[in-house]
Protein backbone atom coordinates (compact mmCIF):
# COMPACT_ATOMS: atom_id res chain seq x y z
CA UNK A 1 0.00 0.00 0.00
CA UNK A 2 2.80 2.40 0.86
CA UNK A 3 6.53 2.50 0.09
CA UNK A 4 7.50 2.67 3.72
CA UNK A 5 9.82 0.08 5.21
CA UNK A 6 9.52 -0.88 8.87
CA UNK A 7 10.06 2.00 11.26
CA UNK A 8 12.94 1.93 13.78
CA UNK A 9 14.15 4.25 16.54
CA UNK A 10 16.48 6.09 14.16
CA UNK A 11 13.88 6.59 11.39
CA UNK A 12 13.28 10.26 10.63
CA UNK A 13 9.67 11.35 11.21
CA UNK A 14 9.77 13.48 8.05
CA UNK A 15 10.61 10.38 5.97
CA UNK A 16 7.61 8.59 7.46
CA UNK A 17 5.15 11.43 6.75
CA UNK A 18 6.47 12.06 3.23
CA UNK A 19 6.09 8.36 2.39
CA UNK A 20 2.68 8.08 4.10
CA UNK A 21 1.03 11.41 5.00
CA UNK A 22 -1.72 9.73 7.07
CA UNK A 23 1.00 8.97 9.65
CA UNK A 24 0.72 12.62 10.64
CA UNK A 25 -2.71 11.97 12.19
CA UNK A 26 -1.03 9.46 14.53
CA UNK A 27 1.82 11.83 15.38
CA UNK A 28 -0.65 14.66 16.03
CA UNK A 29 -2.38 12.50 18.63
CA UNK A 30 0.96 12.27 20.45
CA UNK A 31 1.50 16.03 20.25
CA UNK A 32 3.91 15.93 17.30
CA UNK A 33 3.13 18.38 14.49
CA UNK A 34 4.48 19.56 11.10
CA UNK A 35 7.86 21.27 10.92
CA UNK A 36 9.49 17.97 11.80
CA UNK A 37 13.04 18.92 10.76
CA UNK A 38 15.38 15.93 11.16
CA UNK A 39 13.64 14.65 14.29
CA UNK A 40 13.92 10.87 14.66
CA UNK A 41 11.45 8.60 16.45
CA UNK A 42 13.86 8.25 19.37
CA UNK A 43 14.50 11.99 19.81
CA UNK A 44 10.81 12.86 19.54
CA UNK A 45 10.03 10.29 22.23
CA UNK A 46 12.78 11.65 24.50
CA UNK A 47 11.42 15.17 24.09
CA UNK A 48 7.85 14.10 24.93
CA UNK A 49 8.61 11.43 27.52
CA UNK A 50 7.06 8.65 25.41
CA UNK A 51 8.43 5.10 25.32
CA UNK A 52 10.42 4.63 22.05
CA UNK A 53 9.34 1.02 21.54
CA UNK A 54 5.75 1.98 22.11
CA UNK A 55 5.63 4.74 19.45
CA UNK A 56 7.57 2.55 17.02
CA UNK A 57 5.09 -0.29 17.54
CA UNK A 58 2.08 2.03 17.20
CA UNK A 59 3.40 3.48 13.92
CA UNK A 60 4.29 0.09 12.45
CA UNK A 61 0.91 -1.39 13.45
CA UNK A 62 -0.91 1.61 11.97
CA UNK A 63 1.04 1.73 8.71
CA UNK A 64 1.73 -1.92 7.91
CA UNK A 65 -1.20 -4.28 7.53
CA UNK A 66 1.03 -7.35 7.82
CA UNK A 67 2.85 -6.14 10.96
CA UNK A 68 2.11 -8.02 14.18
CA UNK A 69 4.04 -6.92 17.28
CA UNK A 70 6.27 -9.84 18.30
CA UNK A 71 5.75 -9.12 21.96
CA UNK A 72 3.83 -6.64 24.03
CA UNK A 73 6.47 -5.09 26.28
CA UNK A 74 5.87 -4.45 29.97
CA UNK A 75 6.63 -0.80 29.28
CA UNK A 76 3.47 -0.57 27.12
CA UNK A 77 0.92 1.00 29.38
CA UNK A 78 -2.72 0.32 28.60
CA UNK A 79 -3.38 3.88 29.75
CA UNK A 80 -1.20 5.27 26.93
CA UNK A 81 -3.02 3.25 24.27
CA UNK A 82 -6.38 4.17 25.78
CA UNK A 83 -5.35 7.82 25.71
CA UNK A 84 -4.28 7.55 22.08
CA UNK A 85 -7.50 5.76 21.03
CA UNK A 86 -9.57 8.22 23.07
CA UNK A 87 -8.00 11.09 21.13
CA UNK A 88 -8.66 9.20 17.92
CA UNK A 89 -12.32 8.82 18.87
CA UNK A 90 -12.53 12.53 19.69
CA UNK A 91 -11.06 13.34 16.29
CA UNK A 92 -13.77 11.27 14.60
CA UNK A 93 -16.60 12.69 16.71
CA UNK A 94 -15.54 16.33 16.76
CA UNK A 95 -13.90 16.76 13.39
CA UNK A 96 -14.21 14.03 10.78
CA UNK A 97 -17.90 13.13 11.14
CA UNK A 98 -19.15 16.76 11.31
CA UNK A 99 -16.83 17.60 8.40
CA UNK A 100 -18.36 14.87 6.22
CA UNK A 101 -21.88 15.94 7.17
CA UNK A 102 -21.09 19.58 6.36
CA UNK A 103 -19.76 18.63 2.93
CA UNK A 104 -22.71 16.32 2.32
CA UNK A 105 -25.18 19.13 3.09
CA UNK A 106 -23.29 21.52 0.81
CA UNK A 107 -23.28 18.93 -1.95
CA UNK A 108 -27.04 18.41 -1.61
CA UNK A 109 -27.71 22.16 -1.61
CA UNK A 110 -25.82 22.52 -4.91
CA UNK A 111 -27.33 19.48 -6.63
CA UNK A 112 -30.53 18.85 -8.55
CA UNK A 113 -33.33 19.09 -5.91
CA UNK A 114 -35.39 16.54 -7.85
CA UNK A 115 -32.70 13.92 -7.34
CA UNK A 116 -33.18 12.21 -3.97
CA UNK A 117 -30.05 10.02 -4.34
CA UNK A 118 -27.86 12.22 -2.21
CA UNK A 119 -30.56 12.76 0.44
CA UNK A 120 -30.82 9.00 0.84
CA UNK A 121 -27.04 8.64 1.01
CA UNK A 122 -26.99 11.31 3.74
CA UNK A 123 -29.61 9.32 5.67
CA UNK A 124 -27.41 6.24 5.34
CA UNK A 125 -24.46 8.31 6.55
CA UNK A 126 -26.50 9.43 9.60
CA UNK A 127 -27.19 5.79 10.42
CA UNK A 128 -23.49 4.88 10.21
CA UNK A 129 -22.62 8.06 12.16
CA UNK A 130 -24.97 7.04 15.00
CA UNK A 131 -23.44 3.57 15.13
CA UNK A 132 -19.89 4.94 15.27
CA UNK A 133 -20.82 7.43 18.01
CA UNK A 134 -22.40 4.58 20.01
CA UNK A 135 -19.15 2.62 19.72
CA UNK A 136 -17.18 5.68 20.84
CA UNK A 137 -19.52 6.17 23.82
CA UNK A 138 -19.07 2.51 24.75
CA UNK A 139 -15.29 2.90 24.63
CA UNK A 140 -15.47 6.03 26.78
CA UNK A 141 -18.04 4.82 29.32
CA UNK A 142 -17.31 1.11 29.64
CA UNK A 143 -14.34 -0.46 27.89
CA UNK A 144 -11.61 2.10 28.49
CA UNK A 145 -12.53 2.75 32.17
CA UNK A 146 -12.61 -0.99 32.85
CA UNK A 147 -9.11 -1.42 31.41
CA UNK A 148 -7.75 1.59 33.27
CA UNK A 149 -9.28 0.47 36.51
CA UNK A 150 -7.84 -3.02 36.15
CA UNK A 151 -4.42 -1.66 35.38
CA UNK A 152 -4.51 0.74 38.32
CA UNK A 153 -5.73 -1.87 40.76
CA UNK A 154 -3.66 -4.75 39.44
CA UNK A 155 -3.22 -6.28 42.87
CA UNK A 156 -6.93 -6.38 43.60
CA UNK A 157 -7.64 -7.52 40.07
CA UNK A 158 -9.88 -10.44 40.89
CA UNK A 159 -12.55 -8.08 42.17
CA UNK A 160 -12.58 -6.26 38.85
CA UNK A 161 -13.14 -9.31 36.74
CA UNK A 162 -16.81 -8.56 36.38
CA UNK A 163 -16.12 -5.04 35.18
CA UNK A 164 -13.61 -6.26 32.64
CA UNK A 165 -15.91 -8.88 31.26
CA UNK A 166 -18.85 -6.52 31.51
CA UNK A 167 -21.25 -5.65 28.76
CA UNK A 168 -19.88 -4.12 25.60
CA UNK A 169 -22.18 -2.54 23.09
CA UNK A 170 -23.25 -5.41 20.86
CA UNK A 171 -22.38 -4.36 17.32
CA UNK A 172 -25.18 -5.07 14.88
CA UNK A 173 -24.41 -7.54 12.13
CA UNK A 174 -23.33 -4.75 9.77
CA UNK A 175 -20.28 -2.95 11.09
CA UNK A 176 -19.40 0.72 10.77
CA UNK A 177 -16.59 -0.34 8.42
CA UNK A 178 -19.04 -2.25 6.17
CA UNK A 179 -21.37 0.74 5.99
CA UNK A 180 -18.56 3.16 5.21
CA UNK A 181 -17.43 0.85 2.40
CA UNK A 182 -21.01 0.72 1.10
CA UNK A 183 -21.34 4.52 1.18
CA UNK A 184 -18.15 4.80 -0.85
CA UNK A 185 -19.47 2.23 -3.37
CA UNK A 186 -22.77 4.11 -3.63
CA UNK A 187 -20.98 7.33 -4.51
CA UNK A 188 -18.44 5.78 -6.85
CA UNK A 189 -20.71 3.29 -8.65
CA UNK A 190 -24.33 4.36 -8.23
CA UNK A 191 -24.50 8.17 -7.90
CA UNK A 192 -27.02 9.53 -10.41
CA UNK A 193 -28.09 12.97 -11.57
CA UNK A 194 -26.44 16.37 -11.71
CA UNK A 195 -24.15 17.27 -8.83
CA UNK A 196 -21.18 19.47 -7.96
CA UNK A 197 -18.22 17.27 -8.82
CA UNK A 198 -15.76 19.10 -6.53
CA UNK A 199 -18.03 18.74 -3.51
CA UNK A 200 -18.74 15.11 -4.41
CA UNK A 201 -14.99 14.51 -4.50
CA UNK A 202 -14.62 16.22 -1.11
CA UNK A 203 -17.28 13.94 0.44
CA UNK A 204 -15.76 10.88 -1.17
CA UNK A 205 -12.23 11.69 0.02
CA UNK A 206 -13.47 12.42 3.54
CA UNK A 207 -15.33 9.08 3.66
CA UNK A 208 -12.30 7.22 2.28
CA UNK A 209 -9.97 8.88 4.81
CA UNK A 210 -12.28 8.02 7.69
CA UNK A 211 -12.56 4.40 6.57
CA UNK A 212 -8.79 4.09 6.18
CA UNK A 213 -8.13 5.68 9.58
CA UNK A 214 -10.67 3.44 11.34
CA UNK A 215 -9.23 0.34 9.65
CA UNK A 216 -5.68 1.26 10.64
CA UNK A 217 -6.64 2.12 14.21
CA UNK A 218 -8.58 -1.15 14.49
CA UNK A 219 -5.21 -2.84 14.15
CA UNK A 220 -4.01 -0.92 17.23
CA UNK A 221 -7.18 -1.90 19.11
CA UNK A 222 -6.98 -5.56 18.09
CA UNK A 223 -3.23 -6.20 18.05
CA UNK A 224 -2.13 -4.07 21.02
CA UNK A 225 -4.97 -3.10 23.36
CA UNK A 226 -6.97 -6.32 23.07
CA UNK A 227 -4.05 -8.62 24.08
CA UNK A 228 -3.40 -6.38 27.11
CA UNK A 229 -7.12 -6.47 27.94
CA UNK A 230 -7.09 -10.27 27.72
CA UNK A 231 -4.06 -10.58 29.99
CA UNK A 232 -5.68 -8.27 32.54
CA UNK A 233 -8.94 -10.20 32.46
CA UNK A 234 -7.27 -13.58 32.95
CA UNK A 235 -4.85 -12.55 35.69
CA UNK B 1 -35.53 -9.83 -24.48
CA UNK B 2 -36.59 -12.75 -22.26
CA UNK B 3 -34.49 -15.85 -22.70
CA UNK B 4 -36.11 -19.00 -24.04
CA UNK B 5 -35.25 -22.27 -22.36
CA UNK B 6 -36.78 -25.59 -23.41
CA UNK B 7 -36.56 -28.70 -21.24
CA UNK B 8 -36.91 -32.03 -23.02
CA UNK B 9 -36.41 -34.93 -20.62
CA UNK B 10 -37.91 -38.38 -20.22
CA UNK B 11 -37.87 -38.05 -16.43
CA UNK B 12 -40.66 -35.62 -15.49
CA UNK B 13 -39.39 -35.17 -11.93
CA UNK B 14 -35.93 -34.15 -13.14
CA UNK B 15 -37.55 -31.83 -15.68
CA UNK B 16 -39.65 -30.11 -13.01
CA UNK B 17 -36.65 -29.83 -10.67
CA UNK B 18 -34.45 -28.19 -13.31
CA UNK B 19 -37.32 -25.94 -14.36
CA UNK B 20 -37.61 -24.80 -10.74
CA UNK B 21 -33.87 -24.16 -10.35
CA UNK B 22 -33.85 -22.07 -13.53
CA UNK B 23 -36.85 -20.05 -12.33
CA UNK B 24 -35.46 -19.51 -8.84
CA UNK B 25 -31.95 -18.62 -9.91
CA UNK B 26 -32.33 -16.86 -13.24
CA UNK B 27 -35.99 -15.75 -13.11
CA UNK B 28 -36.66 -17.58 -16.39
CA UNK B 29 -39.77 -19.72 -16.90
CA UNK B 30 -38.49 -22.67 -18.89
CA UNK B 31 -40.89 -24.57 -21.14
CA UNK B 32 -41.23 -28.35 -20.74
CA UNK B 33 -41.59 -29.84 -24.23
CA UNK B 34 -43.68 -32.97 -24.61
CA UNK B 35 -41.44 -34.54 -27.26
CA UNK B 36 -38.89 -33.97 -29.98
CA UNK B 37 -41.67 -32.95 -32.39
CA UNK B 38 -42.55 -29.91 -30.29
CA UNK B 39 -38.91 -28.86 -30.18
CA UNK B 40 -38.66 -29.09 -33.97
CA UNK B 41 -41.59 -26.69 -34.38
CA UNK B 42 -39.67 -23.93 -32.60
CA UNK B 43 -37.25 -21.80 -34.65
CA UNK B 44 -33.67 -22.74 -33.78
CA UNK B 45 -32.55 -19.16 -33.25
CA UNK B 46 -35.36 -18.43 -30.80
CA UNK B 47 -34.07 -20.88 -28.21
CA UNK B 48 -31.23 -19.91 -25.88
CA UNK B 49 -30.90 -23.30 -24.24
CA UNK B 50 -32.26 -26.82 -24.61
CA UNK B 51 -31.89 -29.08 -21.60
CA UNK B 52 -32.24 -32.69 -22.68
CA UNK B 53 -31.08 -36.17 -21.68
CA UNK B 54 -28.59 -38.54 -23.25
CA UNK B 55 -31.31 -40.72 -24.80
CA UNK B 56 -33.04 -37.84 -26.63
CA UNK B 57 -29.66 -36.47 -27.64
CA UNK B 58 -28.29 -39.70 -29.10
CA UNK B 59 -31.56 -40.60 -30.84
CA UNK B 60 -31.77 -37.14 -32.47
CA UNK B 61 -28.21 -36.22 -33.33
CA UNK B 62 -29.33 -34.46 -36.52
CA UNK B 63 -31.46 -32.15 -34.41
CA UNK B 64 -28.98 -31.48 -31.62
CA UNK B 65 -25.58 -31.35 -33.30
CA UNK B 66 -26.31 -28.10 -35.19
CA UNK B 67 -27.38 -26.50 -31.91
CA UNK B 68 -24.90 -28.24 -29.60
CA UNK B 69 -23.51 -24.88 -28.41
CA UNK B 70 -26.91 -24.23 -26.85
CA UNK B 71 -27.63 -27.73 -25.57
CA UNK B 72 -27.14 -29.08 -22.08
CA UNK B 73 -27.31 -32.86 -21.70
CA UNK B 74 -28.44 -34.23 -18.35
CA UNK B 75 -26.61 -37.34 -17.13
CA UNK B 76 -26.98 -39.20 -13.85
CA UNK B 77 -23.36 -40.29 -13.39
CA UNK B 78 -19.95 -38.80 -14.19
CA UNK B 79 -19.32 -39.09 -17.93
CA UNK B 80 -16.16 -38.17 -19.83
CA UNK B 81 -17.47 -35.78 -22.49
CA UNK B 82 -15.58 -34.66 -25.58
CA UNK B 83 -15.76 -31.05 -24.45
CA UNK B 84 -17.97 -30.09 -27.38
CA UNK B 85 -21.27 -30.84 -25.70
CA UNK B 86 -21.93 -29.48 -22.23
CA UNK B 87 -23.04 -32.08 -19.69
CA UNK B 88 -24.82 -31.61 -16.39
CA UNK B 89 -24.56 -34.40 -13.81
CA UNK B 90 -27.67 -34.32 -11.61
CA UNK B 91 -25.77 -36.19 -8.89
CA UNK B 92 -23.54 -33.14 -8.40
CA UNK B 93 -24.22 -30.55 -5.72
CA UNK B 94 -26.35 -27.50 -6.41
CA UNK B 95 -23.42 -25.13 -6.94
CA UNK B 96 -22.02 -27.22 -9.80
CA UNK B 97 -25.45 -27.58 -11.41
CA UNK B 98 -25.89 -23.79 -11.14
CA UNK B 99 -22.43 -23.22 -12.61
CA UNK B 100 -23.33 -25.39 -15.62
CA UNK B 101 -26.59 -23.47 -16.13
CA UNK B 102 -24.84 -20.12 -15.67
CA UNK B 103 -22.54 -21.02 -18.56
CA UNK B 104 -25.56 -20.58 -20.83
CA UNK B 105 -27.90 -18.30 -18.95
CA UNK B 106 -25.31 -15.90 -17.57
CA UNK B 107 -23.88 -15.00 -20.95
CA UNK B 108 -26.54 -12.52 -22.01
CA UNK B 109 -25.76 -10.10 -19.18
CA UNK B 110 -22.10 -10.00 -20.21
CA UNK B 111 -23.14 -9.36 -23.79
CA UNK B 112 -25.16 -6.40 -22.56
CA UNK B 113 -21.99 -5.04 -20.95
CA UNK B 114 -23.98 -4.28 -17.82
CA UNK B 115 -22.39 -6.50 -15.22
CA UNK B 116 -23.95 -4.59 -12.33
CA UNK B 117 -27.54 -4.90 -13.55
CA UNK B 118 -29.60 -7.12 -11.27
CA UNK B 119 -31.73 -9.93 -12.68
CA UNK B 120 -35.46 -10.00 -11.93
CA UNK B 121 -34.99 -12.65 -9.27
CA UNK B 122 -32.15 -10.73 -7.63
CA UNK B 123 -34.42 -7.67 -7.45
CA UNK B 124 -37.08 -9.85 -5.74
CA UNK B 125 -34.50 -10.96 -3.17
CA UNK B 126 -33.20 -7.40 -2.70
CA UNK B 127 -36.74 -6.12 -2.11
CA UNK B 128 -37.26 -8.70 0.65
CA UNK B 129 -33.82 -8.04 2.21
CA UNK B 130 -34.70 -4.34 2.26
CA UNK B 131 -38.03 -5.09 3.91
CA UNK B 132 -36.12 -6.62 6.82
CA UNK B 133 -36.56 -10.32 6.12
CA UNK B 134 -33.90 -12.82 7.13
CA UNK B 135 -32.68 -15.49 4.68
CA UNK B 136 -35.10 -18.16 5.95
CA UNK B 137 -38.10 -15.85 5.50
CA UNK B 138 -36.93 -14.90 2.01
CA UNK B 139 -36.54 -18.57 1.10
CA UNK B 140 -40.05 -19.34 2.37
CA UNK B 141 -41.60 -16.33 0.64
CA UNK B 142 -40.02 -17.06 -2.74
CA UNK B 143 -40.30 -20.82 -2.29
CA UNK B 144 -36.59 -21.36 -2.87
CA UNK B 145 -33.83 -22.92 -0.78
CA UNK B 146 -31.69 -20.92 1.65
CA UNK B 147 -28.65 -21.85 -0.48
CA UNK B 148 -30.30 -20.20 -3.48
CA UNK B 149 -31.03 -17.10 -1.39
CA UNK B 150 -27.37 -17.00 -0.33
CA UNK B 151 -26.26 -17.33 -3.97
CA UNK B 152 -28.53 -14.43 -4.96
CA UNK B 153 -27.24 -12.29 -2.09
CA UNK B 154 -23.64 -13.04 -3.01
CA UNK B 155 -24.35 -12.04 -6.62
CA UNK B 156 -26.18 -8.85 -5.55
CA UNK B 157 -23.23 -7.78 -3.38
CA UNK B 158 -20.73 -8.59 -6.15
CA UNK B 159 -22.73 -6.60 -8.71
CA UNK B 160 -23.50 -3.57 -6.53
CA UNK B 161 -20.40 -3.41 -4.31
CA UNK B 162 -22.75 -3.09 -1.32
CA UNK B 163 -22.85 -5.68 1.45
CA UNK B 164 -24.62 -4.29 4.53
CA UNK B 165 -28.38 -4.71 4.87
CA UNK B 166 -28.72 -0.97 5.48
CA UNK B 167 -26.67 -0.19 2.38
CA UNK B 168 -28.80 -2.52 0.27
CA UNK B 169 -31.95 -0.96 1.71
CA UNK B 170 -30.85 2.55 0.77
CA UNK B 171 -29.81 1.33 -2.68
CA UNK B 172 -33.30 -0.17 -3.10
CA UNK B 173 -34.85 3.19 -2.12
CA UNK B 174 -32.57 5.10 -4.49
CA UNK B 175 -33.62 2.90 -7.37
CA UNK B 176 -37.36 2.74 -6.67
CA UNK B 177 -37.30 -0.94 -5.67
CA UNK B 178 -38.93 -0.01 -2.36
CA UNK B 179 -40.54 3.25 -1.28
CA UNK B 180 -38.34 5.64 0.71
CA UNK B 181 -39.66 5.58 4.27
Amino acid sequence: MNNLTLIHHDTKLSDIVIAEPTALTVLNRFGIYLGLGDLTVARACDNLGIDKDFLTTILNTYLHESYFPERILASFKAATIVDYLGQTNNYYAQFQLPNIERHFNLLISKSDPANNNLELMLRFFHEMNGQLLARIADDRNHWFPAILQAEAEAEARSQDADALSGDRVQEPEDTVEDKLGDLISMMVIHLQGDHDSNLALAVLMALANLKKDITQNNRIRNRLLLPIYQVLSKA
Amino acid sequence: MARQVVILLHNAIEATGIQRIILDTFGITAHQASGIGELLQLPTDAIDLVVTDAQYFLENLKVFLPRKARTLVVVDRPVQGDGDVKLIDVQQDTDQVLAALSHFLGEKEEENNQPNVLSGREIDVLRLVASGMINKQIADTLNISINTVLTHRKNITAKLGIKSVSGLTFYAMMNGIIDPK
